[in-house]
């Protein structure tokens, strides 16, 4: 009797567990990836229908290129090009007009930590050419002429130059932005779970699955091939900016491409800044402005913008983090 | 234990049954904890794929890119880069790839070396922000 009340149980949890694995709807995967922003970019997302995933996916590898066609410096029809080589005002589209003011923003709150208009120096360095270059103070004093947080207005679309010659470069917030737009026109398909990771950069919709958050290593700027902490983290954005991303050495010393625009020189406060934000667009401008800003006034910029948390790491290896990154942060 | 007891009021069938489910359980556990080893090397140049090769092959790779030829090389189911004509040599200190879903890029050169599995399929989701 017990015997087969045993067997009766044993049989209703086969029938129960080969239920759920019929009923339950099956989540498909697509992961694809193309060169795109002078990185890798990769787009992950699940699903239950295939069809749209690859629908959305494509879509948002186009919206990554468009916008990198309205803003790279080295596309000659691009608004940044044209921009840097207006002498008049100049009326740019509306999405290079929306990362002009969110740049504009926090350009002035880091008191031109963040700076788009170094288009001229970054020329001058070359960095991440097959000739990059240490200019002399002389170079580097025409190239900073007439830049800062209030060498641009816009009004509406319309940009105004202060000095005609300022040469705008987008390099620091674009990529950010060009991945917010991706994960906006996946979540407009129905996609509920994705990453878009641009070179490490990175959005996140939603969490893994419905009931797991992404697991995101963030790199250890001493030892590439490590990691430091990990942050599980589900609908935001996070970025990382480092002094080992492009660089050359010259007699010991490493030229990075993140530069202090008081100096003209690449920052050296701080060795990687990892920043997590609602949209990678701040992300990417704010982990800038705290990389050139340093631990202390990096710190003091984040607690200007509510929902933001980050990491900077000191030239000496030290950890300097936000209250909130700390309950974000597993340490290995 | 109490499950002693009812181990053994159960029959040679029921033990079987239970047996049977536990191992299932344990084979799609281990499905979703280990990344699979890499069974093929895509090559995509210029967004588009040119190669689809075997990664049981031992073999050296002549790649042209925009700036030139790039060389990598397969060995032991790994795959890497060993000559580039890109200004940072990026790609060659990117060191060997060899299993499902991980990436070489040489982006001066449009170069991306994408390894997959044999299900196609990659359940380990991690991402590095760098």
């Amino acid at each position: 009797m017990r015997s087969s009340r045993i067997r009766f149980a044993l049989l209703a949890v086969v029938a129960i567990m080969v239920g759920l694995f019929v009923l339950l709807p099956t989540s498909h995967q697509l992961r694809r990836q193309q060169l795109l922003l002078g990185t890798v970019v990769e787009i992950v997302a699940f699903g239950p229908d295939l069809d749209i995933l690859e629908e959305a996916v494509s879509a948002a590898f186009s919206e990554i290129a468009r916008i990198e066609h309205l803003m790279s410096p080295h596309i000659a029809e691009s608004d940044v090009a044209r921009l840097s080589a207006a002498t008049e005002p100049f009326a740019v589209a509306p999405e290079t007009a929306e990362v002009l003011a969110l740049g504009l923003r926090v350009a002035k709150a880091s008191r031109g930590g963040f700076d788009m208009t170094l288009g001229r120096l970054k020329q001058l360095w070359a960095i991440g050419s097959s000739a990059p270059h240490i200019p002399t103070p002389a170079e580097i004093s025409v190239a900073l002429t007439g830049v800062g947080p209030d060498a641009l207005t816009l009004n509406g679309q319309i940009v105004t130059k202060k000095n005609s010659h300022l040469a705008v470069d987008l390099g620091a917030i674009a990529k950010g932005y060009a991945i917010d737009r991706a994960a906006l026109l996946l979540r407009q398909r129905g996609i509920k779970h994705a990453s878009v990771n641009a070179g490490g950069d990175i959005v996140l919709l939603g969490g893994k699955s419905s009931k797991e958050r992404w697991l995101i290593g963030i790199q250890d700027p001493l030892e590439p091939d490590k990691t430091v902490a990990a942050l599980k983290l589900a609908d935001r954005a996070v970025v990382t900016s480092g002094d080992y991303e492009r660089f050359f050495e010259r007699n010991g010393v490493r030229y990075h491409h993140i530069f202090d625009p008081a100096s003209g020189f690449p920052g050296r406060r701080s060795r990687s800044v990892t920043i997590v934000a609602d949209s990678a667009a701040l992300a990417d401008a704010l982990a800038t402005a705290a990389f050139v800003l340093g631990p202390e006034a990096g710190l003091a910029l984040l607690s200007d913008f509510p929902a933001t948390e980050g990491l900077i790491i000191d030239p000496a290896g030290e950890f300097h983090l936000t209250p909130g990154m700390s309950t974000l942060l597993s340490w290995h | 234990m109490a499950l002693k007891p009812l181990w053994r009021r159960m029959t040679v069938g029921d033990r079987l049954l239970v047996s049977g489910l536990i191992l299932f359980c344990v084979f799609f556990l281990s499905l979703r904890s280990f990344r699979a080893a890499g069974v093929h090397l895509i090559v995509e140049q210029n967004n588009q794929v040119t190669y689809k090769l075997a990664l049981d092959t031992d073999r050296v790779i002549n790649l042209d890119g925009p700036l030139g030829p790039s060389n990598i090389v397969i060995e032991d189911g790994a795959v890497r880069f060993i000559a580039s004509p890109c200004p940072n040599q990026v790609c060659i200190g990117m060191g060997c790839a060899s299993k499902s879903g991980d990436l070489l890029a040489c982006v001066p050169n449009r170069l991306l070396l994408r390894i997959t599995g044999r299900s196609g399929r990659d359940l380990d989701y991690d991402l590095i922000t760098r």
